[in-house]
């Protein structure tokens, strides 16, 4: 009897353990081996030495390689914007506007995960190429200058990650934007919710203008034009598209949602190696190709490992402070 | 249901939805990582097999054993134009000696290569390949460490006597008993004739000519690259010094900074010069002869300056299961009428010695081609990047990193 009992108070464990020891073998062991090797100095051929002397490793690899940390940051952030403002109209059409045709869109949304990352960013590459389907036929009609070109720019790289991690960011916030219950937006229009006239111009500027103007101060476009452009489209969308039911109830609703697609985005965004590979040029390295290069070609593992963990830490800190941002009652309450 | 219930189920879907859309990221996140690093599958399953015949190295260096392991570039042995698998070569192979080849295209990249077969090296096992391919740099570090069987050059008398004088005596193995040249290449200019008109000089690559502007590549082969470099400031990468490492880093930084350059390339630059994105590149001999199929204005053109040859060597890793066989095996493709078979395919230049002879009875046209037998002028014309120290490696390798904004 009383073995009984100790085994049903056992079980939440003994279901754990699986689990557990897959973390502490493929996770907890391995970076604490990680963290070991950022410690280490010496060569491939002479052997390595730990000695905490070796912590100059970390300021050395943040210095030498802070550009790439900084492009890293700011093109993951705006991949995740991007991916923002093209998932999250995408989302709210198949959750209100879809009907039966719900699952067909989200398969189509889900559809590109079938191929492989690779191919996927390699058939960017072709579709992107100088003289190829998209920017040929554009040339020869004199649109575009025969200089002009998308590839081995910081555009392209961008452009691929957004498209790579689109999905991550469109099906959480499909997922939260669906549960909201319908009666509620009524219920806001039976109170005299209509558009959001003045409110709706200005917040799109706003919105559009910033968005805009961050996207080419990042990218080295024309600042003013852009934003000029920027402010002319969200002024267009704000008066036009925004209610205020969505304002107050929608959107605070799906946040959640916004805040699960945003952190399913940015954080591999920031940490990806092969669009920049393809897609980029030596000034559009990020701290991925830095480490990839370090470990394999260089064979200088305690910098990688430096810079993986510096990576992960910034990472970390980053998402605490956006949970702060948002509020994380946001995240459990419904 | 009550309300609670609804709540409840409600609460439960998206959690898990959540949850489950979390884990279909990383998992997919991971397998993305995961096909960048598939080589290393490889090597455990031939390990499986070959670790089978556990014959003591006395007894089995007198037979032929069952099976062999030979791990390799691709396209790089004569494969038979219906059939991806079937290759003349291993077939005749195991008509003579009845052994199995085990043939894999797993190396796509030294370092990428070597990180897979480092760890059993370094543990003092088998890595499960009897015979693997790789560049004179790569196989010199292989050599350093001691992580190579020596031959014994009484099984192969065919290397001894057919193998080319050029390649005798070098600097990572003087002996010439730890690596017998699979095949050469050579390190020039390869180009689009209709864009670029016809180009004899490395100075091509540092003009900043409308028609190339932005679709120039160099490789991420830092030997090659800097190679070039060192042949175009008119000094000699067989020497190459700290200094001279230094001028050219310099040299090509102004290429950069020109916007002549668009990026450093692997082997993907034989893509883009059929696509168009490029239409001036440092190219490897045989990718553009390759290619010329699909684009027939591409040149490879050997500069005024010099190019760099380089090799790919055969080499039988520390441990290997069945060295009495590799050598065979090595033995074997030194014949020149197998030489020929090889190079008449591959399209690279053959270290054997008499192979052209063969050639010229089967295939005149091919037996004249002076990328698979260059003439003394030609050989003359290129240089063999210098052996370096392990610590002039780590030093070459950083600054060339910072260059290619690694």
């Amino acid at each position: 009897m009383r073995a009984r009992q100790w085994l049903i108070r056992l079980t939440p464990y003994l279901l754990l353990t699986p689990g557990i020891l897959w973390l502490l073998v493929f996770y907890a062991y391995p970076s604490v081996q990680m963290f070991i090797s950022s410690f280490w100095s010496g060569t491939l051929e002479t052997g390595f030495t730990v000695s905490l002397d070796n912590w100059t490793t970390y300021p050395e690899a943040l210095e030498r390689y802070g550009p790439q940390f900084g492009r890293s940051i700011v093109y993951g952030a705006a991949a995740t914007t991007i991916c923002f403002l093209i998932a999250y109209p995408l989302a709210y059409t198949i959750a209100f506007r879809g009907g039966r045709y719900k699952s067909l869109l989200l398969f189509l949304v889900i559809a590109p995960f079938f191929t492989s990352f690779l191919l996927r960013t390699q058939s960017w590459k072709i579709i992107l190429g100088d003289d190829g389907i998209l920017f040929g036929p554009l040339k020869d009609l004199g649109i575009l200058g025969p200089d002009f070109r998308v590839l081995a720019t910081p555009t392209a790289v961008v452009a691929g990650i957004a498209y790579n991690f689109l999905p991550f960011m469109t099906l959480p916030i499909y997922v939260s934007l669906e549960k909201i219950d319908g009666r509620l937006v009524e219920a806001a229009k039976d109170l005299f919710a209509g558009p959001w006239r003045p409110g709706g111009t200005i917040a799109g500027g706003v919105v559009g203008g910033v968005a805009a103007a961050g996207l080419a101060a990042a990218f080295q476009y024309d600042v003013v034009m852009l934003a000029l452009l920027g402010i002319v489209g969200g002024v267009l969308i704000g008066t036009f598209f925004l209610s205020e039911s969505f304002v107050r109830i929608v959107l605070p609703l799906s946040l959640p949602g916004v805040f699960a697609g945003s952190l399913l985005t940015f954080i591999p965004a920031m940490g990806d190696f092969v669009n920049a590979e393809l897609l980029g040029n030596t000034q559009t390295r990020m701290i991925g190709n830095v480490i990839q290069s370090r470990f394999l070609d260089n064979n200088d593992y305690p910098t990688a490992a430096a810079l993986s963990f510096m990576l992960m830490a910034g990472i970390l800190i980053a998402v605490a402070v956006y949970a702060r941002l948002l509020g994380t009652k946001e995240l459990t309450s419904s | 249901m009550t309300e609670f219930e609804t709540r409840l189920a409600a609460e439960l879907t998206r959690r898990r939805f959540l949850q489950g859309t979390a884990l279909t990221g990383v998992a997919a996140f991971v397998a993305a990582c995961g096909t960048t690093g598939s080589g290393s599958s490889a090597p455990e399953e031939s390990a499986g097999e070959s670790a089978v015949p556990s014959a003591s190295e006395a007894a089995e260096a007198q037979s032929p054993s069952a099976e062999l392991s030979f791990a390799n570039w691709p396209l790089y042995i004569d494969t038979d134009d219906e059939d991806e698998t079937k290759h003349k070569t291993l077939e005749d192979f195991t008509a003579k000696y009845g052994t199995i080849v085990n043939y894999s295209e797993v190396i796509n990249d030294n370092d990428e290569f070597f990180g897979t077969i480092r760890p059993a090296l370094d543990g003092g096992q088998d890595t499960g390949w009897d015979l693997v391919v790789l560049t004179d740099w790569m196989a010199g570090r292989l050599i350093r460490l001691g992580w190579t069987e020596a031959f014994d050059l009484a099984n192969m008398p065919n290397k001894v006597a057919n193998m080319q004088d050029v390649y005798k005596g070098v600097d990572f193995d003087p002996t010439d008993d730890h690596h017998a040249p699979w095949q050469s290449g050579m390190t020039g200019l390869g180009y689009d004739s209709e864009v670029t008109g016809d180009l004899t000089s490395l100075a091509a690559l540092w003009t900043d000519d409308p028609r190339w502007k932005g679709k120039v590549t160099f490789l991420t082969e830092m030997r090659d690259t800097i190679g070039l470099t060192l042949n175009h400031l008119g000094k000699d990468p067989s020497q190459i010094s700290e200094a001279d490492f230094d001028a050219a880093v310099a040299e090509i930084q102004t290429a950069l900074d020109a916007g002549i350059i668009r990026a450093f390339t692997g082997n993907d630059y034989a893509e883009d010069l059929v696509s168009g994105n490029v239409v001036l590149a440092m190219a490897w001999s045989g990718d553009v002869i390759a290619k010329q199929a699909e684009k027939e204005t591409l040149v490879w053109q050997l500069p005024d300056e010099g190019g760099m040859l380089w090799t790919d060597n055969m080499l039988i890793p520390k441990g290997a299961a069945n060295k009495y066989t590799a050598e065979l095996f090595i033995d074997f493709v030194y014949d020149p009428e197998i030489a020929a078979q090889i190079a008449a395919w591959v399209n690279y230049v053959t270290p054997v010695k008499g192979a052209k002879e063969v050639l010229a009875a089967s295939d005149p046209e091919l037996a004249e081609s002076p990328l698979i037998f260059p003439p003394d002028d030609v050989l003359a014309n290129v240089s063999i990047f210098k052996l370096l120290t392990e610590d002039e490696e780590t030093t070459f390798n950083d600054k060339f990193s910072s260059l290619t904004g690694n």
